[in-house]
């Protein structure tokens, strides 16, 4: 491990620890009851020996995830696109793109039950719904803050609508749809696990079985399991993002 | 006159001793209700008042009451019996004092169109099973009968897939789901767990063990009370029922009524006073629940309840 990346994993690695010996430490002084708040120590070993049931649901979760984040995507930037064509259809169509930010998801999802039934398939309706909104608006913001001089280049040379789509507008953007999907990430797990919760499967259920048998470790490591996926999400997006924009735009040069 | 004056008299001094206790909070765990109809009549008729007991009800759908109780921010809940013992396994010194439903309310419903005759025919017949999460009496019907024909998915405390899904089968309180299905126009078919051998005190009225130990003389009151309160509303549940209804506008009069009469054979103790527990009722379901992997050490069953006969 060189320095650099030492002193890259060290602070959040060290900020866990503390963190979690603090909480073990005053969660043991203070004698505070395992149904109210477990010790870390004792969600870590729940996390471990009910592993063969939690991670399966992990899959099942991730999979839904995906599946929603991969619908955010394309129909986000497929939605971005058609408003950013005029301010007469933004105008028109973007005021209802902002409901999927600000529906409470915990009130629809039982629709999206009797609409997709049970299973993955509501699951990934949730993950959708909550996800979609920051890829339409980070995309759209991107696509309308195309350089002025950039786009009159275009004009001048005869570029086709489409090619100034896919040659300037769409990779000028693309910073952008990165961001929103850093955000649409965290929440699609988020939007799974609610959905999950009526739609059945994966850690939504394992979280709900936990808090009825009064399993609060249980609840806590699937909690932490789910996390772990958001994170790793994230890592994957922030990865993405490096590869793609390394060699052209300032947020990702070498710092 | 003067009999007034000794009332008077009485109640300040009963409040006196109650000191901070005057005031006390119970959590419940649903809507107003006639599950709570004893409460509900004991705090109109007076029974709570002549006993110097006044309580503020708290808690609702979803309300975390057992750790609401463990953490005595409230000095009183209902739970059920299962819920005791679970918690009282985690460490927690929950005691139940009184038990409103001898025979737990907790049953299934499917449509009666499928014919089927028994619990066991219900749950070997390809379906769906709706029922919340980690419900120990689910984990009980499984390991009695199995759940291997039916898919099973949670329940959102909707009926409406029921009255969609022929093939459906769902959770229910008897005094609930089925009253409003049939006024909506199904004919279900209701089975209790109960009868499977897995029977928890329901609509369990429970304190922390703190509590029984300092000031046992308002528990002792309390249930006395609520003993005043349900043979009350079983007599009569109107006037409660009236007390209740715009605090859940849920249920309408009639459904009041319906679940009023529906929950009546399961709250009447055959021998003992209303709300009476058993010994032996408590160490068999901390059997059962040991047997399901859920309890890991059953205590003796003395603990998980107190006695005021």
């Amino acid at each position: 491990m060189t320095s650099t990346r030492l002193a890259r994993v060290a602070p959040p690695v060290a900020t866990f620890v503390v963190g979690v010996a603090l909480a073990e430490l005053v969660i043991r002084a203070l004698d505070v009851s395992p149904l109210i708040l477990p010790r870390p120590s004792a969600v870590l070993a729940a996390a471990v020996a009910e592993s063969s049931a939690l991670l399966p649901a992990l899959g099942a979760t991730a999979r839904a995830v995906l599946g929603g984040l991969a619908l955010a995507s394309t129909l986000g930037i497929a939605a971005a696109v058609a408003l950013a064509a005029s301010p007469w259809i933004q105008r028109a169509f973007y005021p209802y793109a902002i409901f999927f930010q600000i529906v409470p998801i915990v009130a629809i999802a039982p629709l999206l039950v009797i609409w997709f039934g049970y299973g993955p398939r509501a699951v990934v309706a949730a993950a959708f719904v909550v996800s979609v909104f920051p890829v339409i608006a980070n995309t759209l913001a991107g696509l309308l803050s195309v350089d002025p001089a950039l786009r009159d280049l275009f004009r001048l040379h005869g570029a086709s609508a489409p090619a100034t789509l896919w040659k300037l507008r769409l990779p000028w953007a693309l910073p952008y749809l990165l961001t929103g999907l850093r955000i649409a990430a965290g929440l699609a797990v988020i939007g799974a696990i609610v959905g999950e919760f009526v739609g059945g499967g994966g850690l939504g259920v394992i979280v709900l079985g936990a808090m009825r048998q009064q399993r609060t470790d249980l609840v806590f490591a699937a909690v932490g399991y789910a996390s772990g996926l958001g994170l790793a999400l994230f890592a994957a997006v922030g990865l993405a993002s490096r590869l793609a924009l390394r060699h052209w735009h300032v947020s990702e040069r070498e710092r | 006159m003067r009999a007034r004056l000794l009332l008077a008299l009485t109640a300040l001094a009963l409040a006196a001793c109650g000191g901070d206790d005057a005031n006390l909070t119970l959590a419940l765990n649903w809507k107003p209700e006639p599950e709570f109809g004893g409460i509900f009549e004991a705090e109109r008729s007076g029974a709570f008042a002549r006993r110097g007991l006044a309580f503020e009800r708290t808690g609702g759908p979803g309300a975390p009451v057992v750790q609401m109780v463990t953490a005595r921010q409230v000095a009183f809940g209902i739970a059920s019996a299962d819920e005791v013992v679970l918690a009282r396994d985690r460490g927690s010194d929950v005691v139940a004092v009184f038990a409103t439903y001898q025979t737990s309310p907790q049953g299934l419903m499917t449509h009666a169109a499928r014919g089927l005759d028994t619990l066991e025919a219900v749950l070997r017949s390809p379906g769906t099973l709706a029922v919340e999460p980690g419900l120990p009496y689910v984990k009980w019907l499984e390991r009695r009968y199995g759940l291997g024909a039916l898919r099973v998915v949670p329940y959102t405390y909707s009926i409406a897939p029921f009255l969609t899904d022929p093939t459906l089968t769902q959770q229910v309180f008897v005094t609930a789901e089925p009253i409003a299905a049939r006024r909506a126009g199904a004919d279900p078919r209701v089975f209790l767990v109960a009868d499977s051998g897995f029977d928890p005190y329901t609509a369990v009225v429970i304190t922390h063990g703190e509590r029984l130990r300092r000031d046992a003389a308002t528990v002792a009151a309390l249930v006395a009370a609520l003993r005043e309160g349900w043979r009350g509303y079983l007599d009569d549940p109107g006037p409660a029922n009236a007390l209740m209804g715009p605090l859940n506008p849920e249920m309408d009069a009639e459904a009041m009524r319906l679940a009023a009469e529906a929950q009546e054979p399961l709250i009447g103790v055959k021998d003992g006073a209303l709300g009476s527990m058993r010994a032996e009722r408590w160490a068999k379901l901390a059997g059962q629940l040991q047997e399901l992997g859920l309890v890991k050490e059953p205590q003796p069953a003395d603990r998980y309840f107190a006695s005021f006969e």
